[in-house]
């Protein structure tokens, strides 16, 4: 980042010091002596585990708390030179714009236009500089198509952006954003991320950005801060925040940078080209031979661009993992119509596919690609308009949001009986039967609505034939996805064939032994995980995209491979 | 799924129009069918607000309010028929029925409640081409400066809405991938779930509410001079080149029926026997309504150029 764009030395974009926040009626403060300030134009990336106070320090930035959701707090909040503690979010807005986590709750208009525009129409702007405002924003951020459209009818991706607008017309000096690639596919996520880059370089704002995914954003950030338990534990450069990470909290640590420390190289890149650009100058050796990291990678083969990509899915489709097991879902042929936007819609067109007992397979693909519809097909909750869609030994669908599964006060109301018993077993909560599901922590409740749709549907032990899961990680740190991986694979073992629909490639290389890559409807990959998620650039791992070598998804393999040691492949 | 009677942007005059100039051309024709009974003009009003829907393309919208009014007009039918015994077409004896007494359907009461009936569709015509067409944000944005609580809560509601029913649809479905051996979720929990899941979304929107600075005092953004209803012309958001002729013919319509009103032209009397009028007053304020009521949307001739 230029020093040009960091404006060091001018009144600061944000100045937290001695922070100490406390929920209404919480046991714990949510933050503790926090101090920190961000220059105006500096990027700034907010790490920490989930509930370790970065959203809280984000409401704190912009007046939310205290001053909409109460509590006690103690020491200084200046932006751009206002008091936060005493000025309210509503005359902190010209200063800093918020952008949270799910788009579906910051929208409060009917049309794009009228939502962008909001802000400044508060503010008693003229028609003429509204209209001048969201025009530039607009363009901006690549939407004038969007502006006539109603906020209904757009995607999360959409949505996004739209709120992203409403943060940035005012051309605030600071903007805060939590989690806000959540919920994106990869593309719509790096769009985002390099998007705020721009602004952030062009517009000389100072960008404030949570995010669990760090392998997404720590190349665009000048500064990372990281938080624990409402503290901050690490304040400096991307590249002395992996360092730390990985002495201090390796469940920080990106996928390059962990094959680096794998491989005994250093210093850890913070993202893809500066990883290329080590790689390619260390001189240090690596396997028994002494060859460096960039003769191992020439003798893998790297430079070969002429390498086939994944195989189409009419071959692989043949190579089932488990050829022996009993079919767990099977479609021919089929079609699935929706409604959108007034408008009949193909969401599923013509996919045949066949996922066998014991298989754990991700299916990917961008935002309406059509993965939560053929999940919901298969659950009977949408009918097709053609073609067949066979789940024969029974299955178990989890939905996006865990808490709707939840709808009393107890856990063993919720699941009564010996199947429910059973059921809890299964997800490993059978101590919790006297909880209140409100009380158990996020991936507990997440597991708690597994074992609803779980319930009755086993023959004694044995699971239904198909388990699946749309989005399960979003919101989640390392750990807790890291929890998930082994509850699948124990489902698996157990011999359910468990589809996850996700848009976290990391995730997916961590469970999947099969992934199906779903574009406009159709399959247009179906192959072992290794092979599809090293075959593309927006759908591969980090590891996959730093090395770019067939079959090396994790850093684990990609560490072997540079080492060559057998078996990386 | 999307409303059929949602607000959809769409270039057109009745859209573009400031809300006041919609609602007082809109209001017009609704005001005529509570003002009249005669079967001519409630008809020529259905037709103008139904083509004014169509014209606005919003025929979606006409559509389905058309298909409500008639599911909300056949009930008033029947009712009527059966609760009124006057009229001296006796169609059928009922006999004697609890409470009623004794029921005779009379083709009177029946073509009364007709006529309740066809003022219901004009009405529920109207009201879709309101709401397909007119911006509920610009309403409730003329609302903040005179109403500023009632327009919060109005866009609490407006926005909480879908957001409400698409979390019932969560839940619905949620509630269907449950598993055999565990607890029906039930309607009571369920509405307990969907309520509390509603004051969480609440509180989430009135954040952002928040945020965007909505609960500043409102500011006057135009001179005291610039009334929106006295220079519609002045604002890009408030007035479009439209208004005048919206409420031009939303004036004259109810000028018309008015004074056809008192000319006598609502020649229609169902009791004792039906006596329905089509004398020059009423088929005079009929066509007017459909020529004059559709003028607005008359696009100017393109002058050629030499």
């Amino acid at each position: 980042m230029s020093e040009l764009a960091i404006r060091r030395g001018a009144a600061a974009a944000l100045a937290i010091a001695a922070l100490r926040y406390a929920y209404p009626r919480a046991p714990r403060p949510a933050l503790a002596d926090v101090s920190l300030e961000i220059a105006p134009g500096e990027f700034v990336l907010l790490a920490g585990r989930s509930a370790s106070g970065k959203s809280t320090l984000l409401k704190a930035a912009c007046g939310l708390v205290p001053h909409f959701h109460g509590g006690e707090i103690e020491g200084e909040v200046t932006v751009a030179g206002l008091d936060a503690i005493e000025s309210g979010p509503g005359e902190l807005a010209a200063a800093v714009g918020y952008v949270a986590q799910d788009p579906e709750t910051q929208v409060v208009s009917t049309t794009v236009a009228a939502e962008i525009g909001l802000p400044l129409e508060m503010r008693g702007d003229s028609s003429a500089g509204r209209a001048r405002a969201i025009e530039e924003v607009a363009l901006a951020l690549a939407i004038p198509h969007l502006l006539d459209r109603t906020v209904d009818t757009l995607s999360g991706g959409e949505l996004q952006r739209v709120a992203l607008a409403a943060a940035l017309v005012t051309r605030p000096s600071l903007v805060l954003l939590d989690e806000p690639t959540s919920q994106l596919d990869p593309v719509a996520g790096d769009e985002l991320i390099w998007l705020l880059r721009r602004l952030n370089e062009e517009w000389g704002v100072a960008v404030l950005l949570a995010e669990h995914r760090l392998e997404r954003c720590l190349a665009a950030a000048d500064r990372v801060v990281a938080m624990d338990a409402g503290r901050v534990t690490f304040d400096g450069a991307p590249g002395d925040f992996l360092a730390w990470s990985h002495a201090s909290d390796p469940a920080l640590t990106t996928p390059a940078a962990r094959l680096f420390s794998l491989a005994g190289i250093e210093p850890l890149p913070p993202g893809v080209r500066q990883a290329r650009q080590l790689l390619a100058s260390t001189g240090a050796p690596l396997d028994a031979e002494g060859r460096t990291p960039s003769e191992r990678l020439v003798l893998l083969g790297r430079p070969d661009r002429g390498r086939p990509h994944p195989p189409h899915p009419s071959k692989l489709r043949e190579e089932g993992v488990l050829p022996s097991a009993p079919a767990a879902l099977t479609s021919r042929a089929l079609w699935i119509e929706l409604s959108r936007n007034d408008e009949r819609h193909d969401v599923i067109r013509g996919i045949d596919l066949k996922v066998r007992r014991g298989e754990r397979v991700a299916l990917m693909g961008r935002n309406g690609a059509g993965k939560s519809t053929l999940l919901k097909t298969a659950a009977g909750l949408i009918d097709p308009i053609r073609g067949k869609l066979e789940v024969p030994d029974g299955m178990a669908l989890l939905t996006q949001n865990p808490s709707d599964y939840l709808v009393r006060e107890r856990v063993g109301d919720e699941l009564p009986g010996d199947a429910g018993l059973a059921a809890l077993r299964v997800v490993g909560l059978e101590h919790a039967v006297d909880a209140d599901p409100r009380d158990l922590s996020g991936g507990e409740r997440q597991r708690l609505a597994l074992a609803i749709t779980l319930a009755g549907q086993m023959e004694g032990e044995r699971l239904p034939g198909l388990v699946a899961l749309d989005e399960p990680t979003r919101g989640m740190d390392r750990n807790r996805k890291g929890d998930l991986v082994d509850l699948i694979g124990e489902l698996a073992e157990r011999g359910a064939g468990v589809v996850v629909a996700t848009h976290d490639v990391e995730f997916a290389a961590e469970f999947a032994a099969r992934v199906v890559l779903l574009g406009d409807g159709v399959v247009i990959a179906d192959g072992p995980a290794a092979e599809v998620l090293s075959g593309g650039w927006y759908f591969a791992t980090e590891v996959a995209r730093v090395l770019d070598l067939p079959g090396v998804v994790t850093p684990e393999q990609g560490a072997a491979a540079l080492r060559g040691e057998e078996g990386s492949r | 799924m999307r409303s059929p009677f949602a607000y959809t942007p769409r270039p057109g005059p009745l859209q573009a129009a400031s809300p006041g100039a919609a609602v007082a051309y809109l209001g017009a024709l609704t005001a005529v069918a509570f003002l009249y009974s005669s079967p001519l003009v409630l008809a020529a009003a259905g037709l103008a607000v139904a083509l004014a829907g169509w014209l606005a393309a919003a025929w979606t919208a006409v559509r389905s309010a058309i298909r409500l009014g008639l599911a909300i007009a056949l009930p008033i039918v029947v009712v009527n028929a059966l609760v009124v015994n006057r009229g001296e077409t006796v169609l059928a004896r009922l006999g004697d029925w609890p409470l009623l007494g004794q029921v005779d359907v009379t083709a009177e009461a029946l073509v009364d409640g007709a006529v309740f009936g066809l003022r219901a569709v004009v009405v529920m015509i109207a009201f879709a081409v309101y709401s397909a067409c007119v911006d509920p944000d610009r309403v409730l944005r003329a609302l903040r400066p005179v109403a500023g609580r009632s327009a919060l809560t109005a866009t609490l509601v407006s926005r909480l809405v879908p957001v409400a029913a698409a979390d019932a649809g969560r839940l619905r479905d949620a509630a269907r991938l449950r598993g055999p051996g565990a607890a029906e979720a039930g309607r009571a929990p369920l509405a307990r779930r969907l309520l509390a899941g509603s004051l969480d979304r609440a509180v989430d929107v009135a954040a952002t509410l928040e945020l965007r600075g909505y609960s500043l005092p409102a500011r006057e953004v135009h001179p005291p001079s610039h009334r929106w209803w006295m220079h519609p012309s002045s604002s890009r958001r408030r007035g479009s080149r439209h208004d005048l002729r919206f409420y031009l013919a939303g004036a004259l319509v109810l000028g018309a029926a008015i004074a056809a009103k008192a000319l006598g032209a609502d020649e229609f009397h169902a009791y004792p026997t039906i006596q329905v009028g089509a004398g020059p007053a009423t088929v005079a304020l009929s066509a007017l309504l459909l020529l004059r009521g559709l003028v607005p949307f008359r696009r100017k001739p393109r002058r050629r150029r030499v």
